[in-house]
């Protein structure tokens, strides 16, 4: 089920209608999109509490026929780790389910995550069988599996990989955190030696992705990454140049054995033959620049 | 014994060459098939398949040769060989009512003293389950035919494997005096192991290309160079001198898919351990999009609208063959690009691409290229001078899985010359 186009050349949809409005990847979408000149309304949490029972009527009261539903809500594991959190996921995206079931929509995009991938496998393609090993991999396995079932709605499925940027409102280990300890310790703690490799998207790139699936009405399963993967600890030296202060980086002791992760994009650019993808060096300058005015502003 | 009067019914690939070695070899042979149009032409030496050799072999036949589209002619063989290629789906899985039918017709014409040898490709339990002739004159025959050396490997076997109902007894003696003929090993087996036979060689044959596909793909990441290893590797006589391990673009071409395909559905029919299958049927998809993914690194996230020279689309050179060929596969794949392409023997079909040009000539086709990808290494491309490709080309990358170029003529013609197994020239920075 690799990605297929509806449309040959880009159109505008009639209107995009974003959940996870106040995301780090739902506000630079919405951005880009009023940027292209095309429609589009955001939905946050304060707006819609997609995990609330009566959030299916809510939401399609508020969709309308024809646009295109991007979804991106999810309570990451910064928010929970637990069966709870879990739960209130898939509330949410049953509630989408219901919602497309009711509004005849053009498309609806799901941002998924390579978390649905073991670990066992290091090469990872679309053909590599999705084995999520904890529930937040779990999670978005059950929500791709409740949408392609129970939504009616061309479906395009989306699994990205680590995504980084200025703006980031989660923690998580690799350039996100890493910035913000530089910055604001003077320090970056690395599992072991930093030794595993992982594929890290920049956020402008995975966003213009996204409006490449929006705008060619595409289906299917992609996963969205650069095909090119950096060690942790070589993006920390990075950050460490790029930060301007001096910066300690902190091995330690490695309980945990080496991962590693490497996506072979050859769907992607028979999809999207001319992609380009910003370097880890130019998007973790470009994020220390957009740090640094934000800090400022 | 008068010599055998030998048919063959089937006039594809398998059974124009295998018929023609035959008489080449001697023998008086009836070539059948019920194509009319196929034998009239035939009949004028024009041949439907490219292998060198062919030609000069059946002028050099002369009468011992006879082409056929009148089945009854089979009727005074003393042996008919069904040699008709079996066709494969798009998964590669065999499709072999035609082939059967065949056999029904021929068998329905022959003398019922005469022999009946398959030599068609088929699954393990076939000719056992065929039922129409006595099994004491029904064998089945291995065909060990490679496109582009056909003729060769078709008049020197290495060794004859034939599938019998019983392989202690002695062959029917008008089947033996023919393979005798060739002079060389002969070994009888049962109708079953003779099938799997076929099958395990080239299983064993993409096993050893897998293994090169692999090793060669760290050899281009971590700086060695495959073709140093892979001639220490032949010197090693449990490897050996005709080891495959020269790294591809993938398994192409039908026939290896065929049985890849036949073991993977027999495994999961007996519960079989079939996860080497499985992963040389990846490790080749995955090869396949090699030439996309550094046409993609070197040239289309940098040029747009790039114009790409391709070289080659035959699935291998000698031969006309487009089946599962990795080029037309990234020729369609190339959209937004414009593509020029030359082949030597195939014109290049304008529906594989909207913005596709047909060049005369290799140079032709590499003129005002922002790229060049040689895909198919066709001996005539070997003698391409990387000088004059690098003053009629825009670009400088070229894309030579095959390592057909001079890597240091390439080089030190400025070049960035990419070869499967060999290190990578360093790309510049995005």
């Amino acid at each position: 089920m690799t990605l297929s186009h509806a449309h040959d050349e880009p159109r505008n949809p009639a209107r995009v209608v974003v959940l996870g409005a106040s995301g780090f990847i739902g506000r630079r979408l919405l951005e880009a999109c009023a940027r292209r000149g095309i429609a589009a309304v955001g939905l946050a949490s304060r707006d819609l509490d997609l995990a609330d029972a009566v959030a299916a009527g809510a939401l399609a009261d508020r969709l309308r026929a024809h646009d295109v539903l991007v979804f991106l809500a999810a309570l990451t594991p910064d928010k929970g780790r637990d069966s709870g959190t879990l739960m209130r996921n898939l509330a949410m995206a049953r509630a989408v389910c219901e919602a497309t079931r009711g509004v005849p929509i053009a498309q609806l995009v799901y941002a998924s995550s390579d978390a649905v991938y073991s670990f066992a496998t290091t090469l990872i393609s679309e053909e590599t069988p999705a084995a999520a090993t904890d529930l937040y991999g779990a999670m978005h396995r059950l929500r791709e599996l409740m949408l392609a079932s129970e939504a009616k709605a061309p479906l395009a499925i989306l699994r990205l990989t680590a995504i980084y940027g200025a703006g980031d409102t989660h923690n998580s280990y690799g350039p996100n955190r890493f910035l913000r300890q530089a910055l604001s310790e003077g320090r970056i703690a690395l599992f072991g030696n930093g030794e595993e490799t992982r594929d890290h998207l920049y956020v402008a790139d995975a966003v213009a992705l996204i409006l490449e699936v929006v705008t060619r009405g595409s289906t299917g399963l992609l996963n969205l990454a650069t095909g090119t993967s950096a060690t942790f600890r070589a993006v920390a030296d990075m950050i460490a140049a790029y930060s301007g202060r001096p910066v300690a980086i902190a091995p330690s002791t490695r309980h945990n054995p080496v991962t590693h992760r490497h996506f072979d994009i050859s769907n992607l650019l028979r999809a999207f033959p001319d992609v380009r993808f910003t370097s880890l060096a130019e998007g973790l300058a470009a994020t220390f620049a957009g740090v640094r005015a934000d800090t400022r502003g | 014994m008068k010599s055998p009067l030998v048919g063959f019914a089937g006039m594809t690939h398998l059974g124009l060459v295998s018929g023609s070695a035959l008489a080449g070899r001697g023998f008086e042979v009836v070539c059948y098939d019920s194509d009319a149009a196929l034998i009239a032409r035939l009949a004028r030496r024009d041949w439907p398949v490219l292998e060198p050799g062919l030609d000069g072999l059946i002028l050099a036949n002369g009468a011992r040769q006879r082409f056929t589209s009148a089945r009854d002619e089979l009727s005074s063989c003393d042996i008919v060989y069904v040699a008709r290629d079996v066709p494969t789906d798009d998964q590669g899985r065999t499709k072999l009512s035609g082939l059967t039918a065949l056999i029904r017709d021929v068998a329905g014409v022959m003398n019922s003293e005469a022999v009946l040898v398959v030599l068609s490709q088929v699954p393990p339990g076939y000719t056992r389950g065929l039922g129409l002739w006595p099994p004491e004159r029904l064998f089945y025959q291995v065909e060990t035919l490679v496109f582009g050396q056909a003729v060769e490997r078709a008049m020197k076997p290495e060794r004859i494997i034939v599938g019998c109902a019983d392989p202690a007894a002695s062959l029917e003696p008008r089947f033996r005096a023919v393979l005798a003929a060739f002079d060389c090993s002969i070994l009888p087996m049962r109708y079953e192991s003779a099938e799997l036979a076929k099958i395990s060689i080239n299983c064993c044959l993409v096993a050893s290309v897998t293994v090169s596909n692999t090793l060669a793909e760290l050899c281009e990441r971590i700086g060695a160079d495959w073709s140093e290893i892979a001639p220490a590797l032949r010197l090693d006589r449990r490897i050996g001198a005709h080891a495959y391990l020269t790294p591809g673009l993938g398994i192409a071409g039908g026939n290896l898919e065929r049985d890849l395909a036949t073991v993977e559905s027999l495994s999961e029919a007996y519960g079989t351990e079939s996860g080497l299958i499985v992963a040389a049927l990846r490790n080749s998809r995955y090869r396949r999009d090699w030439p996309l993914r550094q046409l993609h690194a070197r040239v289309l996230s940098r040029v747009a609208h790039p114009v790409i020279a391709v070289l080659g689309v035959t699935y291998k050179e000698n031969t006309q063959s487009i089946k599962n060929s990795p080029a037309v596969a990234l020729i369609e794949q190339l959209v937004g690009c414009r593509i020029t392409v030359f082949d030597p023997a195939v014109r290049p079909l304008q529906q594989w691409h909207p913005h596709l040009t047909v060049a005369d000539d290799a140079l032709a086709c590499c003129e005002g290229a922002d790229a060049l990808v040689i895909m198919t290494p066709w001996p005539q491309f070997r003698s391409l001078r990387a000088s004059e490709l690098g003053r009629r080309m825009r670009g400088r990358v070229v894309i030579d899985p095959a390592c057909v170029l001079d890597r240091a003529a390439a080089a030190g013609a400025g070049l960035e010359h990419v070869a499967l197994g060999a290190p990578s020239p360093a790309q510049a920075e995005t």
